[in-house]
Order: C-alpha cells, then structure tokens, then sequence
C-alpha cells in the first residue's frame, strides 16, 4: 500500500506540489495524470524516497522511506523518468546487479534474472552494452531494472513516453499482466493509457490533485461536452455562453491562438447543445471555428479538471 | 541479515567501471609513468638510494590525480542519474559511500603497488631495510586514502566533474599546506590546530622512518570524518534539490 500524506514540495520559488494525498491500496493500479509540469516527477521521486518533502509525509506498506528506508525500499521498484542505466555495462550485468541492491539470495540470481530477462522480452539482448541501446530497449531495461526483486510495489514514471506505438502496446501489456497482485503507481499524459491500465485516476494540475475517482466512475455525471474553437473575446464568450439553456459549466482552455477562445461546455444531455451556441455565435458574430462533441469521458473530465 | 555485505555489491560494479571507461587506466598509467620519471631525478640520475624521500616526492602526484578517482563516483552519477537507482534502493547511505570509496582506493592501491618497482630497483643495487619499507608505505598509503576520503566529500558538492575535480585538488593542496600557514598566524590554538590539521605535518615522521601512532590514528580518523560527511551532504540534498547544482 502506498499512502501519500499532505505531501508538499518547493524547489527554491517553485512550489512543485501542494498539499498532495492519496492511497493506492495493495493490489490496485493508480493512474497519476497530468501536463508536462504538473508535478508528477516529483510525487513520484518523493514517494521512492529520492526526495523529501518539504511538508507531509509517505508511508510504503506503513514504512516511511526517510525514517526506514531500508523496510520501505524492499519492496519497492522504480522506472524514473530516465531509466537509471549504467552505459558501460551489459544488460545481463546491469541486472544481475540490481538484484544484489535488492537483495535476492545469490543463489536465486540467476533464475530471477532468466525471469525478467524473459518477461521484458530482452532475451535476445542479454549481452549488449546498456550504451548501445535504443530508445525502447532502454526503457524495457528500465522496467526490467524495477522488477528485479520481485517488488510488491512498483513506480513507473511515464514508462512509454518516447516509444513508438509498437512498443508503447508492448510495455502497456507488459504491465497489464504485471498489475496482477502488485501494487502499481504510473504517471502518464496519455488518457487511453491511463483508461486501459488503472484502476484509479488522480489528476494533478499544477502541483494539486484536481481529481481522484475510480475509473469506473470517471463520466457517470450524465452530461454531454461539448468543445469549440471561437474567434472572440474571450470574456464576452463565456459570460453569453453561460446563459444557454441547460449549460452546466463553460471554461476556457489553455493553449488557444491569439485572438482564439477554447471553450470546454457541459451540457444536460436534452439540451441541443450545438444548436444553441451555433445560434449565439451568429448573432454575437464570432466565427465558429471548430466544433465537436467530446465522447470521451475521461478527456472531459480532464479538461474540466485542469481548466478550473 | 543478508544485508549486511552490500557493501561488496557496490564496490564491485565500481571498480569494474574503472577498468570499462579509460579512467582507471589513465590513472595507473600516468600515476606509474610520472613515478618512474620523479625517481629517475631523485634516485637514479643521483645514484641515491632513498626510498622514504622518493615516497614523499609522490605526495605532489597524488594529490592532483585523485580527483580523477574520485569525480565519477558521485558527480557522474548524477549527471547520468543513476544515483535514483542507488537511492531507491534499501541500501543505506553509508554502505554506498562506503562501496565507492574502497572501489577508489583499490585502484589508487593498485597504483601504490606498482611503485615497488622502483623499491626493487633500490633493492637490487643497495639496501631497502623491511622496518623502512613498512613505515613508509604505510604513511604513504594513509595519506593518499586520506586525500581520497576528502575528495570524495568535496566531489559530492556538484555534479558537473570538472568543478569538482578543481575544488578536489584546491582541498588537497590547501590541507595539505596548513603547517606553513600555521608559521604565519599566531603562536598559541589557531597556529596549534592548523599543524593540528595538516596532512603533511601527519606524514612527516614516516618519512623520517618513524612510526607514528598518533598520526596512524589521526588518519583513520580524518577518512572516517570525510565519508561520514560525505553522507550527510547526500543525505541532505534530498531536501534541498533544486536543477542547478
Ligand atoms: N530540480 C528542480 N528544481 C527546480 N524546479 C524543478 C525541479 N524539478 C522540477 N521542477 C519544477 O517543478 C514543477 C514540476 O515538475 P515535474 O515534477 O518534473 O513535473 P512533471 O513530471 O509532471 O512534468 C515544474 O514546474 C518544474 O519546472
Ligand atoms: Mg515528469
């Protein structure tokens, strides 16, 4: 179990997190959600016990890896964000070395590592210097590297960032079928990632959690979202919008072009939506640019989460 | 506990990364190469049979070359963030220092053994008494694990090697010349301490051929005092860490 409590953290002026908690239970697998920036490196460096917080506290399996490191970190495994690989050594020795750091018996080494080497599909690049690697094998590397030990608890920070989408679907199964049992807390900017692999989402934003719901509960608000891209002042926009019959909420999104306005619109599901704003942007004259209906849930929510 | 000697595991893959990058190579080679030059002036083109003068003179070599040693074990780490695997990992901090460290002074050993070349040499046209060899490379061998121990410490300040490498040997020399600043402060505790201090002053009398306990001790003592502060500051960068240092 990982418990996250209260947990703040500034780097000199930058306040990275703010106030941050959460719980992954034994078993469960915990999606950490969030733009480039929004502090999940840092959560996650914090809970592995890379770094202090500046305020609160984490407890692995009821350990605090600050106080008790050597209890805490026995059953941990972590993917940092740049897989820890030392370049002068090969895969095989690479492996066979963490699992002493971790601890397995010398005698169980080598079948532990024919495990791993064979799970992470890198049985063909056993005798590789780690330096000679591709991108992918890095990072499978990477994932081998935290599996070495055979942790209850694992901490993948973006495991397939910079991949491509075979690789990406290789590295998702791969911890599909390692989420069996193990405790599992990942950090991605990637929604159907997230929506494939966790049983819980929690979006940060600017250091904060936005949001923290089971994922089988993410979209039950029974709203339609309706996205649009309007040329037009932005204040103007959303103080007409929000007097359309059966709106919810209207925000504006980051990101937009100049003299552009992102709108995120929730609607009651009867309400016409496109109809409505259709009719308001020509009497209000601004261009509709863009329109679509957002199916996806967790994209709505997202939005609505980091637009706030 | 099955722990406890986790110490070896470290030191291992350190020592193999000497000899896998150039660095343990250049440092045997240039270190056994500059020694071989300092006795061909001091003994051989003098017909002089001093060992303990020969082993002093290499004082000057290690100084400015175990910085090499000692700027990857941490700052290279950093760079290539290595150290989040160290530090995730239930080993302790003093047992990874501890790996690193030994790993340095293994290969600085190695370079220490193979000055007795020149001691064969000596041997083999006058006389190495054993007593002399003994006392001599004993505080020969203090001192330069004593250098080790303190650039150890000041190379886990940055992790940029080429600064570290400087503040090293700034830290060598600057220990190593207190007895003279001692001469220029007053008489009474500052001039006391700092001869106190001074790692020359500690070596003097095994190059005079005596045995000093006090400064066997005052050795063991010094490396200790380095690698428990070597600990600290990594231990304290955990609170601190912000991108530039
Ligand atoms: N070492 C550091 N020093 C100063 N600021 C940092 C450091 N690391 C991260 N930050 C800042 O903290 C914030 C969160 O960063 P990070 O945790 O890396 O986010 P994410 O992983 O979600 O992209 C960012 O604003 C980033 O610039
Ligand atoms: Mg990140």
């Amino acid at each position: 179990m990982i418990e996250v409590q209260g947990v703040s953290k500034r780097y000199g002026g930058v306040e990275a997190l703010r106030n941050v908690s959460l719980t992954v239970p034994n078993g469960k697998t915990l999606g950490l959600l969030g733009q480039n920036g929004a502090g999940k490196t840092t959560l996650l460096n914090i809970i592995t016990g890379y770094l202090a917080p500046t305020a609160g506290r984490v407890l692995i399996d009821g350990y605090d890896p600050l106080l008790e490191p050597e209890n805490a970190k026995r059953e941990l495994g972590y993917l940092p964000e740049h897989p820890p690989l030392y370049d002068e050594m090969t895969v095989e020795e690479y492996l066979r070395f963490v699992s002493a750091l971790k601890l397995v018996q010398g005698k169980a080494i080598p079948a532990h590592l024919r495990e791993i080497i064979r799970k992470t599909g890198l049985t063909e690049m056993q005798e590789r210097l780690l330096g000679h690697l591709s991108k992918g094998y890095r990072q499978r590397v990477g994932l081998a590297q935290a599996l070495c030990g055979d942790p209850d608890v694992l901490v993948l920070d973006e495991p397939t960032v910079g991949l491509d989408p075979k690789q990406i679907t290789e590295i998702r199964a791969l911890i599909r079928r390692l989420s069996a049992g193990k405790t599992i807390i990942f950090s991605s900017h990637n929604l159907s990632e997230v929506r494939q692999l966790c049983d819980r989402v929690v979006i940060l934003h600017r250091g904060e959690v936005k949001l923290d719901v089971p994922i089988g509960e993410v979209g039950q608000s029974g709203a339609v979202t309706l996205l649009c891209t309007v040329q037009g002042s932005e204040k103007r926009l959303v103080a007409a919008m929000s007097h359309l019959d059966g709106v919810r909420s209207v925000s504006a999104l980051p990101g937009a072009q100049e003299d552009e306005v992102a709108l995120s619109l929730s609607f009651d599901p009867a309400a016409l939506p496109e109809k409505q704003v259709f009719t308001l942007c020509s009497a209000m004259s601004t261009p509709i640019l863009r329109m679509a209906r957002c199916d996806d849930d967790l994209e709505q929510v997202f939005l609505k989460a980091i637009s706030e | 506990m099955e722990g406890g000697f986790k110490v070896t595991t470290v030191f291992k893959r350190e020592f193999m990364a000497y000899f896998r990058t150039p660095i343990g190579y250049v440092f045997i080679g240039v270190f056994t190469a500059l020694s071989g030059l300092l006795f061909y002036l001091n003994n051989l083109s003098t017909l002089s049979g001093e060992l303990l003068i020969f082993l002093s003179q290499l004082t000057l070599l290690v100084m400015l070359l175990t910085p090499v040693l000692t700027m990857r074990l941490l700052c290279e780490e950093r760079q290539r963030r290595t150290d989040q695997l160290l530090l995730t990992s239930p080993l302790s901090l003093w047992k990874i220092v501890l790996g690193k460290y030994l790993a340095a002074a293994a290969v600085m050993g190695i370079a220490i053994v193979l000055t007795n070349v020149c001691t064969a040499i000596i041997a083999l046209y006058g006389t190495v008494y054993p007593g002399e060899w003994f006392v001599g490379y004993l505080g020969f061998a203090l001192q330069s694990l004593a250098f080790l121990a303190l650039d150890m410490f000041v190379t886990g300040f940055t992790k940029n090697q080429v600064p570290a490498a400087i503040a090293a040997f700034a830290a060598n020399f600057l220990l190593w010349m207190l007895d003279l600043l001692a001469d220029k402060v007053p008489a009474g505790f500052p001039a006391d301490a700092l001869n106190f201090i001074s790692l020359y002053g500690r070596y003097e009398p095994f190059i005079l051929g005596q045995l000093s306990f006090a400064s066997v001790l005052y050795f063991i003592t010094f490396i200790a005092v380095c690698l428990t502060a070597s600990v600290r500051v990594m231990d304290a960068r955990r609170f601190s860490q912000g991108g530039s240092a």
